[in-house]
Parts: structure tokens; C-alpha cells; sequence
């Protein structure tokens, strides 16, 4: 027996690293850069890359022993119980949603409010936001090899410009090995693994593939990739343009584009960051226009959510909601010009689940001994064990430096713990009131079962 | 533990709930897939052939698949009798399916335009 249709490690590497490449990305290597001295924020990245192996790794060994695309829900559900699962689950929806769409269309908009002047910020916003939204409720997919081809050539870009920038200014590491106070080099390493958010996005794709294996290969692939371009682009930017330039703008990509680049520069760089939010916005509404499908289904959100649009079979309620969100989002990130308070709040996010990754692995290893693992990590409780303690110290970094998104995540937190509490009860309730009071199938089988 | 001849008779009554459904019908003439239905408790396997919106019901295994639906005995014809949300027990990882992800949404699209919420 044999799928008829399986993905190749070709495009898992480009999904990974997809869904991870986005224009916050230079924001949040930036923020890195401003908290270390000098050239050195290829160091912060390269430990959150090595440390984001470490959660490949847990995400891998979990990804093998519960293959579902129902991913952290079911882990977290398996390793500690159901309500756990879905704080963290919908917790993590909502803020990386709300973050990462908040930065990427902030940015996005300043950068083409800049090269249009006349037309205001907002619009942007709008038409960008409406184009997605209308692609997934007509549930246009782009075709894989171009959306392969689209993502290496954004990579090899990216590098080419970062390595053509140090080559121009004749580039030479100072001082490498110093990059200042312990604090600063947390917070960068924390900012460090905003850069590689999403890399485990790529797990639902378990159920295209032959070989669990290949997945866990694709993420590793993608994120040794991705900490290659993202320090060489960081180095490039910070020994070309000030750092207190590039912090200063929501778009540092541009300014750095256009200073090696002359006039060329410009546009070129829109075009990157065109093509890289779009593809974050459609990957990120694909995504939790799905899960609050799921979750519609499984009686945790309102039964709205489930409606579908008979004519595309897409979730039309759910998208046309992500809609709004995002609206409003990126409508009060606009306003109040706060973005990097998202960034940290989706790095401290993004911590917290990895945190819990690590843990499930531990849990998991104790609840299911027996169970096939066709991913192991080595060394006993090691990997998993640093990676949960490292991640949390690291959301607690970025949380104690940035008061704003410890509050922001606080409520966040508070608001999904009191629906979990109460509305889920009362939706599971009126779900069951619902149902028909005899079951479909037949008594007879009933009484075998019974009897077996 | 359900029988083979049980989950023979959920997929059968599913593959006539189906048939009769001239929407169901009409919105699927373009999904041509082959679904494989794998107990994992007991031997059984079937294949569903759903092609130009027509579902037939196969024994065994006859094709390959685009679509491979795993589960217990017990949980499979509680699912094609439409007494369980497949979403449920997929979510608990009792359930596995095998394939894209838009072709299993569509799967559980078509259960819920069937059997309701």
C-alpha cells in the first residue's frame, strides 16, 4: 500500500524555513544586534539556532510517537491533560497570530507608505489582508515547486546581499568573541529565537509523508539554513549601517538594501518583503483558520467556526474572522507604533511552548514507555531537560525586560484560562444536549460488542 | 472490539448516506480520491473508489490510496455511522489519518455535511 501523493524533503526544508523566513525576522535580528556590543550578534543567533535544534529535536521525538497534525494539542494533551493543552494551545494561537501579523503588516506598511507616499499606511494593510483572505476562502494554494522555488531564491538572495555588503566593506570580525554583559547577551539570544519562530509549523505535514524521519530531517535542514543567512544578513546590516539607524526603523531590511545597493536596493528589498509577508500572512491564516476549524469541531470553540463555504470547502467563518483580527491588530499597532513590544511578546511565546516540549518529551517517555519512538533523541533526559530549562529562562528574560508584553501576555492569559474554564463547559454542554438521544448504529452491534 | 462485517455495514450505510446526497454528489464530481479504511485491532481493510462523485465500497485492498484512515474497530464504526465527530478521536490520537491536509479536510467536511455537528 502505497500514497499517491508524498511531499519531498525538498519541500519540507522549504516549508520549514517558509513559514520561519519573515520581514519581522530582521526587526527581531536587529533587536538582537542593539543588546550585544559590536559585530557580535552572529553569536546570539547562532546559540538560538543551536538551542531551536534542541527543540527540533524534542518536536521530532513528539512529531514520531504521535504523528497528527493536530500537533502541541495532542502532545500537550497526551503529556499533561486536556485543559493544559488547550490554554497553550489557543494561548499560542492568538499571540502569535496577533504578533506576528501586527509586526509584519506594520512593516509592511511603512515600507510601502515610504515608497508611495500618497497613499496612507492603513490601505496597505487593507488591500494586503483582503488578497489573502480572499485567496484562502477560494482556497487557492500556491503550487508546491513554485513555492519552493520562491523560498530558496529568497534565501539565496538574502545571503548573496548579506555576503556582497561584508565583501564591499571589506568585513573583518572585531573583537569576536565579546559581546558584552550576560544580560544583554540573553535578550539576544531570547530575540534570537524570534528569528526561527515557526520552523516546527511543519509538523502536520507528518501525515504526506512516508518516513516520519524526513521531517524531523526538513527542520533541522531549514534551521542550520536559517542560522547561516539570518548571521551573515545580521553582520552585513550592523557593518554597514549604524545600529542606531537600522533600531530606529521598522524596517531595517530596506535601509540596509538601500545603502549597498544605491537606488536598485529599494525596490528590490520591497519586493522581498512583499513576497515575505504575503507568504507569512497566508501561511499563518491557513494555519489557525484550520485549527479554529478543529477546534469548532471538537466543541472547544462556537459551532460558527465550523461552517464551511460549500462552494470551495474552505472555513469561511474562521478566515473571514482571522480577517478581522488582523485588521485590528495591525490597526493598533499602527497607532500606537509599538511593534517590538510583539516581537518580544511572540519570542516569549514561542519560549513557552518549546518549554513545554521539552517537558512533554520527559512525560511522555514516562506515560508511554512502550510506544514506537521512530525518533529517539540520545543522551536520555539531557536534550529535553536543557531545552525546557533553557526556553523557560529565556521567556522570563524577555518578559522581565519588557513590562508591556509581560502585561500583555498576562491578560491574554487570564482572558483563554476563564474561557477554557467556562465557555468551553457550557459549548461541550449544549453540544451534548444537542445530539441525537439514539445512536445511529445499530443496537445489534452493540450487544456484540458487549458480549466480546 | 467491533467486527469486520460491523465496520463493512458503517461503510456501507456512509457509502448510501453518501449516494443519496445529489449536494454531496455534485460538490465531489471533481474529487476523484481513493480513501483506504485500516482497522488496527483486527484484520480489516477497505477501500473506498469515489470518482466522478460516485462512492463505491470495496473489500480489501484494491488501489492505492490517497487517503489512509486508521483506527480501532470500535472507533471506525462509530465514525461511518456518524455516533462520533471524527475530529474527537483525532484529536486524541486514537484516529490517524494518512494524507494532505486539504484532502482530510475534506474528508471531515463531508462527514459534518452528513451527519450534522
Amino acid at each position: 500500500m502505497q500514497l499517491k501523493r508524498v511531499l519531498t524533503l525538498r519541500t519540507i526544508v522549504a516549508t520549514s524555513a517558509g513559514l520561519t523566513l519573515a520581514s519581522s525576522s530582521f526587526v527581531a535580528a536587529v533587536m538582537a544586534a542593539n543588546y550585544v556590543l559590536g559585530d557580535s550578534a552572529w553569536i546570539a543567533i547562532l546559540i538560538g539556532g543551536a538551542l531551536c535544534f534542541m527543540a527540533a529535536a524534542c518536536f521530532s521525538e513528539l512529531n514520531g510517537l504521535l504523528p497528527t497534525a493536530a500537533g502541541i494539542r495532542l502532545y500537550f494533551s497526551r503529556a499533561f491533560n486536556d485543559q493544559v493543552s488547550l490554554v497553550v494551545s489557543l494561548l499560542y494561537m492568538l499571540v502569535v497570530v496577533i504578533g506576528v501579523v501586527g509586526v509584519e503588516s506594520y512593516i509592511l506598511s511603512k515600507v510601502l507608505n515610504e515608497a508611495f507616499p500618497a497613499i496612507p499606511p492603513y490601505f496597505w494593510i487593507v488591500v494586503m489582508l483582503l488578497l489573502v483572505t480572499a485567496l484562502n476562502l477560494r482556497g487557492v494554494k500556491i503550487a508546491g515547486v513554485f513555492q519552493d522555488v520562491a523560498t530558496y531564491s529568497l534565501i539565496a538572495v538574502i545571503l548573496f546581499l548579506g555576503l556582497y555588503a561584508l565583501y564591499n566593506v571589506d568585513f573583518k570580525l572585531n573583537a569576536p568573541m565579546s559581546p558584552g554583559s550576560a544580560e544583554g547577551m540573553i535578550n539576544a539570544v531570547a530575540l534570537g529565537v524570534f528569528l526561527f519562530v515557526g520552523f516546527e509549523w511543519v509538523t502536520p505535514l507528518v501525515e504526506e509523508v512516508t518516513q516520519v524521519k524526513q521531517i524531523s530531517r526538513g527542520m533541522m535542514i531549514a534551521l542550520g539554513i536559517l542560522s547561516v543567512v539570518y548571521a551573515v544578513f545580521t553582520v552585513a546590516m550592523t557593518a554597514t549601517v549604524p545600529k542606531e539607524i537600522l533600531i530606529a526603523s521598522p524596517a531595517p531590511q530596506l535601509v540596509f538594501a538601500r545603502t549597498v545597493l544605491g537606488d536598485f536596493g529599494t525596490p528590490l528589498m520591497i519586493v522581498i518583503i512583499l513576497a515575505t509577508s504575503l507568504k507569512t500572512f497566508n501561511a499563518g491564516i491557513i494555519s489557525v483558520s484550520r485549527f479554529m476549524y478543529a477546534s469548532a469541531r471538537e466543541h472547544v470553540l462556537p459551532a460558527v467556526f465550523s461552517k464551511i463555504s460549500m462552494r470551495y470547502f474552505t472555513p469561511w467563518v474562521s478566515i473571514i474572522t482571522l480577517f478581522f483580527i488582523g485588521l485590528l491588530a495591525s490597526g493598533l499597532t499602527l497607532l500606537t507604533d509599538r511593534y517590538q513590544v510583539l516581537v518580544g511578546l511572540a519570542a516569549a511565546m514561542e519560549s513557552i511552548v518549546y518549554t513545554m516540549a521539552g517537558l512533554s518529551v520527559i512525560s511522555l517517555r514516562r506515560r508511554m514507555p512502550q510506544q514506537e519512538r521512530p525518533y529517539l533523541i540520545k543522551g536520555g533526559y539531557l536534550i529535553p531537560g536543557v531545552t525546557a530549562l533553557v526556553f523557560a529562562l529565556l521567556a522570563v528574560a524577555v518578559l522581565a525586560s519588557d513590562p508591556s508584553a509581560l502585561l500583555y501576555m498576562s491578560v491574554a492569559f487570564v482572558v483563554v484560562l476563564i474561557y477554557v474554564k467556562t465557555a468551553v463547559p457550557r459549548i461541550k454542554k449544549k453540544y451534548e444536549a444537542g445530539k441525537p438521544a439514539a445512536r445511529r448504529r445499530p443496537v445489534r452491534s452493540q450487544e456484540n460488542t458487549e458480549g466480546k | 472490539m467491533a467486527t469486520h462485517s460491523e465496520i463493512n455495514e458503517s461503510l456501507q450505510a456512509f457509502t448510501e448516506n453518501f449516494n443519496k446526497n445529489d449536494r454531496l454528489k455534485l460538490m465531489n464530481k471533481d474529487w476523484n480520491r481513493v480513501v483506504v479504511v485500516k482497522a488496527t485491532d483486527i484484520e480489516s481493510v477497505h477501500t473506498w473508489i469515489l470518482k466522478n462523485g460516485v462512492l463505491k465500497l470495496n473489500d480489501g485492498l484494491t488501489d492505492d490510496p490517497d487517503l489512509t484512515v486508521i483506527s480501532d474497530s470500535e472507533t471506525l464504526t462509530d465514525v461511518f455511522y456518524g455516533d462520533l465527530t471524527p475530529i474527537e478521536p483525532y484529536n486524541n490520537g486514537t484516529l490517524r489519518i494518512i494524507g494532505t491536509e486539504d484532502d482530510i479536510t475534506r474528508l471531515d467536511f463531508i462527514c459534518l455535511m452528513m451527519w450534522g455537528e
